[in-house]
C-alpha cells in the first residue's frame, strides 16, 4: 500500500462532530488530490473545490468516484482571489492551506 | 493568509462555519510499526514559521470581528508508508517547506530500523491535527465606511 493518510479516519469523524453535513453547500479550499473532498461527499455536503496546482485538480477528477459526480465540482483557484459569488457557501474548509 | 481568511468571509452566507483542518504546531512522531508492536525511532521538534503566521491571520480576522470561535478540538493524524523511498518523499517535501537542514540521518536510522525488523514492518509519522471551527459574524467592517475616498 502507498503512502495513507490517515487511515483510522480521524479526521473524518471530527468533521462528522462539528455539523451535520448533508445538502450542505461547501467549498474547499486547497484539496490537493481530493481525499479529503471525497470524505466529505460521503456525508452528504455539495462541494465545489479548489486547490491552485492544476495538476492536483486533474488527479482529483480522475479519483472520483461516479456516485459523487452530481456533489462535486473541481476547479484551479487561488484561496485570496475565489472566483465564487459572495454569501453562497455554508461551509469553507479550509483544508492544511492556512 | 489573511486575505484568505477575507475570501471565506466574503463567500461565506450570514453565521456559515469558516472550517481551518492543519497540522498543530507541535512535534510528529516517527516510528516502525511491526507484527510485536510500534516502535518509535524519533520524535521531530522543528516547527513551521508558516503556522505561526497562520495563527496570527487567524487571530487578526477574529479581532476585527470577521469571525468568532466556535470550536476547537485536536486529534491524532497517522501517515503510513510501506517503503523508504515513500518516507524519504514526504520528508523532502517537510524539508523543503520548513527550509531545514538535510534529514537524511533520518532516513538511516528508519532504514536500520526496517532492517533489523526484517522487512515485516510499516513506516508510521504520527502527528496531531487541529481543526478549528470559526463563525462568520457580519459586521459594519464588511462595507467600506461613506468617509473614505
Amino acid at each position: 500500500m502507498p503512502l495513507c493518510v490517515d487511515p483510522e479516519q480521524n479526521e473524518i469523524q471530527a468533521l462528522k462532530g462539528v455539523t451535520d453535513w448533508r445538502g450542505k453547500r461547501v467549498l474547499e479550499v486547497g484539496c490537493g488530490d481530493g481525499r479529503l473532498t471525497r470524505r466529505l461527499a460521503q456525508l452528504g455536503a455539495v462541494i465545489r473545490a479548489n486547490d491552485p496546482d492544476a495538476g492536483l485538480i486533474e488527479k482529483a477528477r480522475k479519483n472520483l468516484p461516479q456516485r459523487f459526480a452530481k456533489k462535486v465540482s473541481y476547479k484551479v483557484g487561488q484561496a485570496e482571489r475565489l472566483a465564487e459569488a459572495s454569501e453562497a457557501f455554508d461551509i469553507v474548509v479550509f483544508s492544511w492551506v492556512l | 493568509m489573511v486575505h484568505a481568511l477575507y475570501e471565506a468571509h466574503r463567500v461565506l452566507k450570514p453565521n456559515g462555519l469558516l472550517i481551518d483542518l492543519r497540522p498543530a504546531s507541535i512535534h510528529r512522531r516517527v516510528g516502525i510499526s511491526r507484527p510485536d508492536g510500534y516502535q518509535l525511532s524519533w520524535v521531530m521538534r522543528e516547527t513551521f514559521e508558516d503556522d505561526r503566521a497562520a495563527d496570527r491571520a487567524v487571530a487578526q480576522v477574529m479581532a476585527e470581528r470577521r469571525f468568532k470561535a466556535a470550536g476547537r478540538t485536536r486529534f491524532t493524524c497517522n501517515r503510513t508508508m510501506d517503503t523508504l523511498d515513500e518516507f524519504r518523499e514526504w520528508l523532502t517535501d517537510f524539508v523543503i517547506k520548513g527550509e531545514f537542514r538535510s534529514h537524511d540521518w533520518l532516513v538511516r536510522r528508519v532504514e536500520l530500523a526496517l532492517d533489523a525488523a526484517n522487512g515485516k514492518t510499516g513506516i508510521v509519522v504520527s502527528g496531531p491535527l487541529v481543526l478549528r471551527v470559526l463563525r462568520k459574524q457580519c459586521t459594519s467592517l464588511d462595507q467600506t465606511p461613506n468617509w473614505v475616498k
